[in-house]
């Protein structure tokens, strides 16, 4: 198996087949990744193999100042909330929301049940937390970004994300109680 | 649940997990026809520019657009039928029966009197510049300050945001005549503030002389020329404040700076006996020529002038504070 900046250097030459390789390794962190940010398998889905068709185009750009899944997990993380924040807006356009716990709710209309054999409750609470508050949770809970940068990330105040955080919490609480 | 056992719950989910069904055809087909998107953005950007360029022709064109008001001006030696494009470098003349209008970029316009020349040097949105060699032309300007010049050969007026009418000689023997906003006028070594209602000499040699307004009587500005272009030293000067009247406190404004340093305290005190100068102002400043007093003397007396000239036929205002007479 050949070494991971090997297999880099060679997806930056635009081998196929390394970088094949590299989707093989990383392609179950960053669906998760995914998953968990979106809270929609196939959203996940989308997003996953979004995030490897600009990983192609950008590969070039990473230039080994951080581990490659560091900088893969940032990329991973760029794209799925661009992607909901353009969504978002697309949305907002088409649906004026009268009744934004509705939008929400269609949002989650089809969440994890049949998606990757998921059955374990938190994961399943997790997909069902609104938006902001999932995103939040998932950065700074799971995957141990600090306030600050969540903020920056998605565009909001660190207070929104610090309130986003607790909210999450709660309701997560409120929901593995049930 | 509390706080620690969703903690504990959290750090034991796993890190990964794998997507339900391969997702590597679905890539792969998307990174092979990728190439192209390397590329799209050449032709898009080139529209992108050319499309910039457009807008940029439209909004700073390089050219001014002229009409014949009356017989047929010429642009360089192409006689004008009724109307063309004065480019940069180009002169426009009129004769003793032709007359033209000049479109100064998109912020205003000007006239060509007969038998003016006059030639386009600049034409930028940030600069629209005019050269008259002789004649006569009416501008009429709707923009911020310092965008629009006209060269003379003795100097140049700098558009403070207004409308008048500049007539000179080849020589530079002329006048400038404003009536709305204002003009300053530079040469080198001098420079004039002619606000509306208020008209301004020049000559060869000597540049701008001291603005007056319309209505100064003929002995104050016999007394000015004399001062201005004449060597009338103490004398005329003498004159000019035995003559001046509040109204005229703008020429006794411009008259401190010219005299000779041993005049001034004179002249100084005349004009503070016509219009008191506002709190700041002090006698040493002024004479002196101290940038900050001067400056402070000509906001109260441009206000009290504008005043008076905005409300003429309205309302009588008291020349000597700007504030209405009952």
């Amino acid at each position: 198996m050949p070494p991971p900046d090997d297999l880099v250097a060679r997806a930056q030459a635009g081998d196929q087949t390394a970088f094949r390789e590299l989707y093989r390794r990383h392609a179950g962190r960053v669906y998760a990744l995914c998953l968990r940010l979106t809270g929609d398998a196939r959203d996940a889905d989308e997003r996953t193999q979004d995030v490897f068709v600009r990983l192609w185009d950008k590969v070039r750009s990473f230039r080994g100042d951080s581990a490659f899944s560091s900088w893969l997990h940032r990329l991973t993380v760029n794209v799925v909330l661009n992607e909901r924040r353009t969504t978002g807006r697309r949305e907002r356009r088409i649906m004026p929301a009268e009744d934004p716990g509705e939008v929400a709710g269609a949002q989650h209309a089809a969440p994890l049940q049949e998606s990757a054999g998921l059955s374990i409750d938190l994961e399943r609470a997790i997909a069902e937390l609104p938006d902001g508050a999932r995103e939040v949770f998932v950065l700074y809970d799971i995957e141990g970004y600090g306030h600050g940068e969540i903020a920056q990330l998605a565009g909001i105040a660190e207070g929104t994300s610090k309130a986003q955080l607790f909210r999450a919490r709660r309701l997560l609480r409120e929901k593995l109680e049930r | 649940m509390n706080e620690r056992e969703l903690h504990e719950a959290v750090s034991r989910l796993p890190q990964s997990i794998e997507p339900p069904r391969d997702l590597w055809p679905d890539i792969s087909a998307r990174i092979k026809v990728s190439p192209w998107r390397r590329w799209y953005w050449v032709p898009l950007a080139a529209a992108a520019v050319f499309v910039l360029v457009m807008i940029g022709r439209s909004i700073n064109p390089t050219a001014w657009d002229v009409t014949a008001l009356a017989g047929r001006p010429l642009i360089g030696t192409q006689r004008l039928a009724a109307s063309g494009r004065l480019r940069v470098g180009d002169w426009l003349q009129t004769d003793d029966s032709s007359r033209a209008l000049v479109a100064v970029g998109r912020i205003g316009q000007v006239e060509v009197e007969p038998d003016t020349r006059v030639q386009l040097v600049v034409a930028r949105a940030d600069e629209h510049r005019l050269a008259l060699a002789r004649g006569t032309i009416a501008a009429k300007v709707d923009a911020v300050p310092r965008l629009f010049f006209v060269e003379t050969p003795v100097g140049t007026a700098i558009d403070l945001g207004c409308a008048y009418t500049l007539a000179t000689d080849s020589l530079g023997k002329g006048v400038l005549h404003v009536t709305g906003g204002q003009v300053e006028f530079q040469t080198g070594r001098r420079s004039s503030r002619v606000p509306l209602g208020a008209l301004m000499q020049m000559r060869p040699a000597t540049g701008p002389g001291i603005p007056y307004v319309e209505d100064a009587p003929a002995p104050f500005v016999r007394a000015l020329l004399a001062v201005d272009f004449e060597k009338g030293g103490a004398r005329a000067t003498r004159n000019i404040l035995a003559l001046a009247r509040p109204q005229d406190a703008l020429s006794l404004w411009h008259l401190l700076q010219r005299v000779d340093p041993s005049l001034r305290a004179m002249v100084y005190d005349r004009l503070a006996a016509l219009v008191p100068p506002p709190p700041g102002v002090t006698r040493r400043g002024a004479i002196a020529l101290h940038s900050p007093d001067l400056e402070g003397y000509w906001t109260t007396i441009e206000r009290i002038h504008f005043r008076i000239m905005v409300l003429r036929g309205v309302r009588d205002i008291d020349p000597r504070t700007g504030r209405a007479l009952h």
